[in-house]
């Protein structure tokens, strides 16, 4: 029996040989929805997502991708774009940079899509943008809230920037925390960007920045950093920390006193995923500020309908928030099935006219819009301070701010 | 003043942190002569445990005691049937024990979505002395690291196990031929590492959170630990820790942390050079 095993026949190699080959030229980590509908117009149309199902923020990249199934499911459903349906094509970026322009050149090359909208960090845009606009000539969507200064041509941005993040935020800020400001940071591109413009809008506040100081992305242990937040008698802790050292920070600095002693803490990616880093009471009352919240569903009709249907369709850890990129997701897609819509074609030039100007009634936290020229989207902003484990809104942007790019 | 005692306290709780944690790794290295690259992966399982018992409705502490013997069981197994395979060829025992850590990390990354979640301590809260705040957990901690060296010293040095582990290091042939089992010794020991590491990572979960890479943060600095104490020893190993450990938390009181990080290891390539077999050379406890 294992003598026959292991022997090699002609037949079995080729076998073999046929499976392995086919694994290698899909790939290990792609999948493909194909729409099961007979009565199209036309070819299907093509949606590439590149995002990070796999490594440290995998837990986002499944989110996006969720999200991705949903819409493309909910657009098949009710009649496809131009009488054609849509496939989805969803490509692993694996939280590492030269694995993921691999697979994105699959995307472009092998599938030939229409759009891709992914990649989470910015150092992972950097990477595939130039796969997709330059050299692949197709339009590109992304999704997360960055550090801003994305200008490229074709390269569309449906999260948040630092003015939609500050502008509004910072002054709650001082009015509920304080005036004294410590900006502890992670050291990469996100933080060191965003503190320069948080720096200039908690001034122009009147209020100070007592340090400003980055650490090595992986450094758990800030005593150093809690005990020069309390000697300096600092109000607002403006963190950009990430994960891991955001937990063991936030809960030194609840250990010292920081917030018994009236202490503010703020987080601009903070959403609900990241509130299980922590216990509630050791971030109780820090304050965030996107584009979306789950406290908002009572209030908007729109976003707790789409809320549920997410929940109810992917029940699980990959929850729908707004600091895993989920809602720029939502919007990127909807943003650009209405500019398909306006072009009434799908080339890429067609398609990003029609797209700069893009509009949404609907969508998680209220309506957006593209600014016409910038390549960013106007939206709703919401600040949020977390009591017992949950958020609470606690302000809400007038109307639609401007994302002021490019 | 104040200032002073804070700044001590913390630089002294984090270096017991990563004496508890280089405990298990500098005897699997000294008492078995091979580097144990799932280590870090052990730890995380300690961890992992005191979160699946807190999670199901049980106290934090039961998870706590459970940890050492659940990881010492498992890293037993892995011996019996992987790691004794390697002992004649360390090198590729490193390359074989960092894919069982690799493994053991994707698993639980799995199991717990790759999100970050917060385990509480059974003694929460601060110790407050006038202004200064001192966390009662890592006081905690600090006495257990202090409990657990002199335990595993005893063990090595007072015991007749910890003679046959010695032997055993020294002389195997020698070993075998007064009876002694090596290879029973080897997995007991392994055993031991192990549930050293599954002790760490049920005590430090709570204050570092739960997820898939908080092993391999420690396992760098582990290893740098274990070549600064040296090689042989129990001593060894646990002074490197003692110093790596307070190096990494003093040096971002004085210099900014970026420069800290980095300065950590150039200091211990430095000591190295010119002193490659260790702080404390020589075999034995």
């Amino acid at each position: 029996m294992s003598s026959e095993r292991s022997h090699l026949n002609r037949r079995r190699f080729l076998s073999n040989f046929a499976f392995a080959s086919t694994a290698i030229a899909t790939g290990v980590g792609s999948w493909v929805v194909r729409p099961d509908w007979a009565n199209a117009a036309g070819p299907p149309i093509k949606v590439g997502i590149a995002t990070d199902l796999t490594g440290p923020i995998g837990y986002a990249g499944n989110a996006d991708a969720n999200v991705a199934k949903m819409v493309v499911k909910e657009i098949n459903d009710s009649g496809g774009l131009l009488g054609r349906p849509l496939e989805l094509f969803i490509e692993d970026t694996a939280s590492n940079e030269s694995v993921a322009v691999g697979n994105v050149r699959k995307l472009i090359q092998r599938d030939k899509v229409d759009l891709v909208l992914g990649g989470i960090t910015s150092s992972m845009r950097n990477a595939i943008k130039d796969v997709i606009v330059a050299r692949g000539k197709t339009l590109y969507i992304y999704p997360q809230l960055y550090e801003g200064k994305e200008c490229t041509p074709y390269l569309f941005c449906t999260g948040p920037t630092p003015a939609q993040q500050c502008d509004e935020f910072i002054p709650w800020l001082i009015k509920n925390g304080g005036k004294r400001f410590a900006l502890p940071s992670a050291n990469y591109v996100w933080p060191h960007t965003l503190n320069v413009y948080a720096r200039k809008v908690i001034e122009a506040n009147g209020g100070e920045v007592v340090f400003e100081e980055y650490y090595p992305l992986d450094q758990i242990d800030f005593s150093a950093t809690v005990n020069r937040v309390i000697s300096n008698k600092v109000d607002v802790v403006f963190n950009t920390v990430i994960p891991p050292g955001v937990g063991p920070f936030f809960k030194q600095l609840y250990e010292a006193g920081f917030l018994k002693n009236g202490g503010r803490l703020s987080c601009v990616y903070y959403d609900e995923n990241t509130l299980n880093i922590n216990q509630a009471a050791e971030i109780e009352g820090l304050a965030s500020c996107l584009d979306y919240f789950k406290a908002l569903t009572p209030e908007d009709p729109f976003s707790a309908k789409l809320h549920a249907a997410y929940e109810k369709q992917f029940p699980g850890t990959f929850l729908f928030a707004a600091g895993s990129a989920a809602t720029g997701t939502y919007r990127g897609l909807k943003l650009w099935e209405a500019a398909v819509k306006e072009a009434g074609k799908i080339d890429r030039d067609g398609v990003a006219a029609a797209l700069d100007h893009a509009k949404i009634a609907e969508g998680p936290g209220g309506p957006a819009e593209m600014v016409p020229g910038k390549r960013h989207c106007k939206m709703k902003m919401y600040t949020a301070v977390a009591k017992g484990g949950n958020y609470e809104i606690v302000a809400r942007s007038a109307g639609l701010v401007d994302p002021k790019e490019c | 003043m104040d200032n002073l005692f804070v700044a001590l306290f913390e630089i002294l709780s984090f270096g017991a942190i990563v004496v508890l944690v280089v405990l298990g790794l500098g005897i699997i290295a000294s008492m078995m002569g091979i580097f144990n690259f799932a280590q870090g992966e052990f730890v995380l399982l300690g961890a992992y445990v005191t979160y699946i018992v807190h999670s199901s409705g049980l106290p934090v502490w039961i998870g706590m005691a459970a940890a050492p013997f659940v990881v010492g069981a498992l890293g037993f197994v892995l011996e019996r049937s992987i790691v004794r395979r390697f002992y004649a060829a360390p090198i590729v025992a490193m390359l074989g024990t960092y894919a069982l850590g690799l493994i053991i990390r994707e698993i639980v990354r799995g199991l717990i979505g790759g999100l970050y979640l917060s385990v509480p301590e059974p003694l929460g809260g601060s110790v407050n002395i006038g202004t200064m705040h001192f966390s009662s957990w890592r006081l905690v901690i600090i006495l257990i690291t202090a409990l657990v060296m002199i335990g595993s010293y005893l063990l090595l040095a007072r015991t007749a196990f910890g003679l046959r582990i010695r032997a055993s290091l020294e002389n195997p042939a020698l070993a075998r031929a007064s009876g002694i089992s090596t290879n029973a010794i080897y997995g007991a020991t392994f055993a031991f590492g192990a549930a050293l590491a599954g002790l760490a990572g049920a005590l430090i979960v709570p204050v570092f959170s739960l997820f898939a890479d908080l092993g391999l943060r420690f396992l760098i600095q582990g290893f740098v630990a274990v070549m600064v104490g040296g090689v042989g020893s129990f001593a060894g190993p646990v002074a490197g820790a003692g110093v790596i450990g307070t190096l990494a938390a003093a040096l971002p009181w004085i210099i900014p942390p970026v420069i800290a990080d980095v300065l950590v290891f150039v200091l211990a390539i430095i000591f190295i050079k010119f002193r490659p077999q260790g702080l404390i050379s020589g075999k034995g406890v």
